[in-house]
């Protein structure tokens, strides 16, 4: 997809994802917990790796890294929006998985930070501006 | 700022209008209409005549960097390119028997494809629109082969509407003919009640009549949409006696439940239109004869470590095959890495350049080429290219081959996923990659699971020297860091998709840096 379409193509996936989301909610069975170790696996380990030690000059480390166990929100602020090379979570993650996660992060491999709360999230997600393109149909 | 047109419709949805309706090209068209002083695209490469006694350095051997190269070298100068891989081409790839991949933090693979078969893990189409890419097949002998981009026949599989058109295949066929053919009964049930008599011009109603009637198969007399052939029958018309049985239209309400009409548009995006090509013989087909011209002046397995300059010239520092450091210098550098990899380089430039590398995001994009023993696609459903759409983003879509046509096995892309589904596909082991795509293709073709051979998958953002699919600009990132990447950082100027409005795309990167050379021309004969 041309970027220059984007805004345009943009307007669009957000009217449809939200449509998308209404269908999910009435169609799909209630969804499994999953642990916070389960949602690292799945979701992060692919470049953060399940040590938390990422992978030097592509993918940054989380294990003893000051950031991940910082102030709280503009660590969940990154789950949401995505920056650099890492993705938005936004749509794929619910309050509780994004909360689990990175309680899971904050005290894992030897790191040790508060625990983040779902309502925690849900206050960063109200108010952070969206800025991250939904998937398009076909992209190139 | 000429704000004489902002009323009523403010220049920037003019111009998103534009976009929305006529892409990059009618965007920048309209742009310089508007006295931006935006460029007109290029369909050609820039006319570098002059002086040309400059020794350049082009790092990165991708299209952009090739390109670069070609033109450069043509120009007169006196060119050495840089590419940390043992081939050419960048994302311009293709997987075949013997293809070596490891992922950052993934297993060895070795592809183990039949000889003859292959699958395009990166770019994989090229619109008709792609003047300088088609441009260099003409120049270089490349020959192409059409790209199906869409298939009246094949299946739409979404699972996330209900209904009875939910959680199964349906062909597209179907949903279009009907989903448009109702809308059009609708509307035109409203024009003759009246309902809009105020937004016609004397004359008008009658041919907008016409045109619903023409667009959605709506009968003579009185406009109800009733099927038709091109729906598909229930018994093909044959030889004899078999006039055909046509089919039954899906209930709308159903059809609307399903979502399935979200596959349809009027027109295809200016990016995804027919005419669509593809090389013969896979997509590394062009960076090879690249390769082959430019011959010794592409230096492999040239890992660039530091880039350094004074106002006299640059220095590219690298590392070898064999571990060996060393470095070349030159007048100019052309960089054509990504800026992914770029933020890894020690880089000498100015902190706000440095900055604005830092502010552009990759994609993350995963896919699968799954060799199938026959082409059941072909042989039992009669679908010949063209793909199989999911609403399962993990998936994406499937797509079948446009290579290979009736014969005997054949390399299908099993999904094609990007952002945070990208991530956690790209976390599973290589075989259950295979497996994920297995089932997902099993969903609509009960042949699927049990013809997978074997598999290649790709997750770009684990690549090394890759790092991510493509660039993605945010707004923000597009007003502020873009344009100071477009313009040199001292001798070094960068090139590549990421530095054009054709983003992804290796028509990007071509005319990207026909646009840079042009600069560094111009500046070489100031």
């Amino acid at each position: 997809m041309s970027k220059s379409s984007a805004r345009y193509v943009m307007r669009l996936l957000v009217a449809g994802a939200s449509l998308a989301v209404v269908a999910q909610a009435q169609a799909a069975p209630p969804p499994t917990e999953l642990s916070g170790a389960s949602l690292f696996a799945q979701n992060c380990s692919a470049c953060h790796q399940l040590t938390g030690k990422g992978v030097p000059g592509a993918f940054p480390a989380l294990a003893g890294d000051a950031f991940p166990q910082g102030p709280p929100e503009p660590v969940v602020r990154l789950l949401l929006n995505g920056r650099g090379g890492m993705p938005s979570f936004r749509a794929d993650l619910d309050d509780r998985q994004i909360a689990t996660v990175l309680t899971y992060v904050r005290s894992a491999w030897g790191n040790h930070a508060p625990r983040i709360e779902p309502a925690m999230v849900a206050r960063v997600r109200g108010s952070a501006a969206q800025d991250h393109a939904a998937q398009a149909l076909q992209a190139h | 700022m000429n704000e004489a047109i902002a009323q009523p419709l403010s220049r920037r949805s003019f111009l998103e209008g534009l976009g929305g309706v006529g892409g990059t090209g009618l965007v920048l068209a309209g742009m310089s209409a508007l006295g931006f002083g935006i460029e007109a695209r290029a369909a050609a490469p820039p006319v570098l005549s002059g002086r040309a006694g400059k020794r350049i350095v082009v790092l990165g051997s991708g299209v952009a960097g090739l390109t670069s190269a070609y033109e450069l070298r043509k120009a007169g100068y006196d060119v050495v390119l840089l590419e940390a891989r043992n081939r050419v081409g960048g994302r311009s790839y293709t997987a075949r028997r013997g293809t070596q991949l490891t992922e950052l933090g993934g297993e060895p693979q070795t592809c183990s494809f039949d000889e003859g078969l292959y699958i395009n893990p990166g770019p994989w189409r090229i619109p008709y629109h792609h003047y300088g890419y088609l441009h260099y097949c003409r120049t270089l002998g490349v020959p192409v082969e059409l790209f199906n981009n869409d298939n009246d026949h094949s299946y739409i599989y979404y699972e996330k509407g209900s209904g009875p058109l939910a959680r199964r295949p349906v062909r597209k066929q179907e949903v279009a003919a009907d989903t448009r053919g109702y809308a059009a009964e609708m509307l035109a049930k409203q024009v003759n009640q009246g309902a809009l008599d105020q937004a016609f011009s004397p004359g008008d109603k009658e041919l907008f009549l016409d045109y619903l009637k023409s667009e959605g198969y709506l009968t003579d007399k009185d406009f109800r949409y009733i099927g038709t052939p091109g729906r598909g029958y229930d018994t093909d018309p044959g030889a004899g006696l078999q006039p055909g049985v046509p089919s039954t239209p899906y209930a709308m309400s159903d059809l609307l439940h399903s979502h399935t009409w979200d596959t349809l548009k009027s027109v295809s995006d200016f990016d995804q239109q027919r005419t669509m090509f593809q090389p013969l013989g896979g997509m590394d087909r062009l960076p090879a004869a690249f390769g082959r011209d430019l011959g010794p002046i592409v230096h492999l397995q040239h890992v660039v470590e530091k880039i350094s300059q004074t106002d006299q010239g640059v220095t590219v520092g690298y590392v070898d095959a064999q571990g060996q450091r060393g470095s070349v210098s030159g007048d100019y550098c052309v960089c054509t890495l990504p800026l992914s990899v770029l933020r890894g380089v020690d880089l000498q430039v100015s902190p706000g350049f440095k900055d604005a590398i830092g502010g552009v995001s990759y994609a993350l994009v995963g896919k699968i080429g799954l060799q199938m023993k026959r082409r059941f696609w072909e042989e039992d459903h009669a679908i010949y290219g063209g793909h199989i759409y999911f609403d399962d983003a993990d998936v994406g879509s499937i797509n079948l081959p446009s290579t290979g046509w009736l014969g005997k096995k054949g390399v299908v892309l099993g999904y094609y996923q990007f952002f945070a589904n990208a991530a956690k596909i790209s976390a599973l082991s290589l075989a259950e990659r295979q497996a994920f795509a297995a089932a997902a293709g099993q969903k609509v073709f009960p042949q699927y699971a049990e013809n997978v051979e074997t598999s290649f998958s790709i997750a770009w953002h684990r690549v090394p020297y890759n790092l991510g699919g493509w660039a993605q600009w945010s707004d923000d990132g597009r007003r502020d860091a873009y344009p100071k990447l477009l313009e040199p950082d001292g001798r070094i100027y960068l090139a590549g998709e990421h530095l054009s409005y054709i983003g992804g795309w290796q028509e990007g990167g071509i005319e990207s840096a026909w646009s840079q050379i042009a600069k560094l021309h111009k500046r070489v004969n100031a």
